[in-house]
């Protein structure tokens, strides 16, 4: 059981020397153990800070955050976390990195050098196990990051726009991966974007969230669960999703834009 | 073709030295002023040689260079941990911030007399006042280097089971390094200038001992060649922090640009 619910959560920012802001105000959602559900919204409209708050980065000050019934008090390698910057240690190697979760699990040293050997053929980065992350392009980094967050084997995968400092091919190419790897490992995912099309191709469901203060404005199901892959893109089934998700968004995105400037 | 440009290189940065030694030699040699004001640089050499090898001069560089490490070794202890704690803790950073504020600008060495007549006019007073004078840039770099850590480097750490102690030591530190690094970098000359001058005004031998005794027996050459060691010692120890930085952060983008 690994089943995610907010109840009634609000979270307000208070930044030193400025004036505090109401950042999510009672957002309600249940994710289902498995589910791959996709946090959708304009920037700066809390969706990631939903994500820290499940991920125990940030106190829940209102409301409740539950993973399988029990409330989150801190961060923990039941739920592992892939950032936007990748958020790679400069100072050791793509095996070093992907070591350091399974150094923290009481593991014989022969098991994990086996793990992280299987990890990094999983994401196609054989023969750079002794790179270090300066030495790798973006969307090598993000694969390393991935694999070092598998490596502690986390039911839940908590991604905050992962593939948002990649380019469009790279972002592609990291899509499929992502798909096949979860085929291989199924996990709870939550993944937190901006982009409409990313969502709807990824995602099982979308929540949509409106600008500032965050709230869940509605859930969409993609409904292509068993259909994923890139033929799917050209259909008209998913060009109607995207659609439908980009009329949700648009009115918050200009809302979001207006008040940014 | 690369291996000679590389060479041409490192040839070029000892043509400015190689012209400022010709013309000290030249203007020497034409007696312009006497040989008492201005020793040519052969003699200096000639005279350094001998301070060498009579073990004079081998004493002297040994001497300085322990106080002036002794001095830095402590000062790249206590100004990392104060740096890092300032970070860290709200209350230290209460507590330094004026301190560090006034104490960074200040000339250190202005409180000589006030360190000879507390620790003695022996080895403590001038290691614990190279102390004082390069506690203050590793201090502040530290401080600016923990203040810099990526806060998601932190929490990714936490995620995959680290646990907060573990995060200073496995996580902080390291990432901090390059900048704690350059602090040192800048704390070395900074020992080795103010045990110099430590000595000069103190006396208790050493590079700057020397000159002094030097100067007081009109040595015009021994002061010259302890100059001319000192500009050796001060060039070696920069390259050396240079190679260790090169060493220790293998894996930072100056390096492997390298």
């Amino acid at each position: 059981m690994t089943g995610i619910s907010f109840h009634e959560v609000s979270h307000t920012y208070r930044p030193p020397r400025s004036a505090p802001t109401l950042a999510l105000e009672r957002v309600s959602l249940d994710v289902r153990e498995r589910e791959f559900l996709a946090l959708l919204g304009p920037s700066g409209c809390g969706k990631s800070t939903l994500l820290y708050l499940l991920g125990g980065f940030l106190p829940v000050e209102a409301g409740a955050v539950t993973v399988a019934g029990k409330p989150v008090t801190g961060p923990g390698p039941d739920r592992g976390i892939v950032f936007q910057n990748f958020a790679l240690y400069p100072w050791k190697t793509v095996r070093q990195n992907i070591l350091y979760g399974l150094e923290k699990q009481r593991l014989p040293r022969a098991e994990r050098e086996r793990r992280a050997r299987e990890l990094i053929e999983l994401v196609h980065l054989g023969g750079f196990d002794n790179s270090y992350p300066a030495q790798l392009s973006g969307g090598m980094k993000q694969r390393v990051a991935i694999a070092r967050t598998l490596a502690v084997d986390p039911a839940i995968l908590l991604m905050d726009e992962p593939f948002g400092a990649l380019d469009a091919q790279t972002r592609a190419l990291m899509h499929e991966e992502l798909l096949a790897i979860i085929r291989r490992t199924p996990k709870t995912v939550v993944f937190v974007t901006h982009d409409v099309r990313e969502a709807v191709y990824l995602a099982d469901r979308v929540a949509v969230m409106s600008a500032r203060p965050g709230r869940i404005k509605e859930i969409v199901d993609t409904g292509f669960a068993g259909e994923k892959g890139p033929a799917l893109t050209g259909t008209r089934a998913f060009a109607d999703k995207v659609e439908h998700l980009w009329d949700l968004v648009r009115g918050e995105a200009i809302l979001a834009q207006t008040r940014r400037d | 073709m690369a291996r000679v440009t590389a060479l041409g290189q490192a040839a070029l940065r000892w043509v400015s030295i190689l012209a400022v030694l010709i013309l000290w030699q030249v203007f020497a040699e034409a007696h312009v002023v006497s040989a008492f004001l201005l020793p040519s640089f052969s003699t200096v050499s000639v005279r350094l040689y001998h301070d060498v090898v009579s073990g004079d001069m081998i004493l002297a560089v040994a001497l300085t260079l322990y106080r002036a490490f002794a001095g830095f070794a402590l000062a790249a202890v206590f100004g990392v941990a104060i740096g890092i704690l300032i970070a860290r803790i709200s209350v230290m950073r209460w507590f330094f911030d004026p301190l560090v504020s006034i104490g960074l600008p200040m000339p250190k060495i202005a409180y000589l007399p006030v360190f000879i007549l507390w620790f003695g006019v022996f080895d403590a007073s001038k290691i614990l006042m190279v102390t004082f004078s390069a506690i203050f840039p590793v201090i502040v770099a530290s401080w600016a280097a923990a203040d810099g850590v990526e806060g998601v480097l932190l929490w990714s750490a936490l995620s995959l089971g680290a646990g907060r102690r573990q995060l200073l030591w496995e996580i902080a530190l390291p990432a901090s390094m390059p900048q704690i690094f350059t602090g040192l970098q800048v704390a070395m000359p900074i020992s080795l200038i103010v045990e110099i001058i430590s000595e000069m005004a103190m006396g208790g031998e050493g590079l700057g001992g020397s000159i002094m005794t030097e100067m007081r027996f009109a040595d015009s050459p021994g002061v010259f060649s302890g100059i001319l060691a000192i500009a050796i010692v001060g060039a070696v120890l920069v390259k050396a922090m240079e190679l260790i930085r090169r060493r220790l952060l293998l894996w930072h983008p100056e390096a492997l640009a390298g």
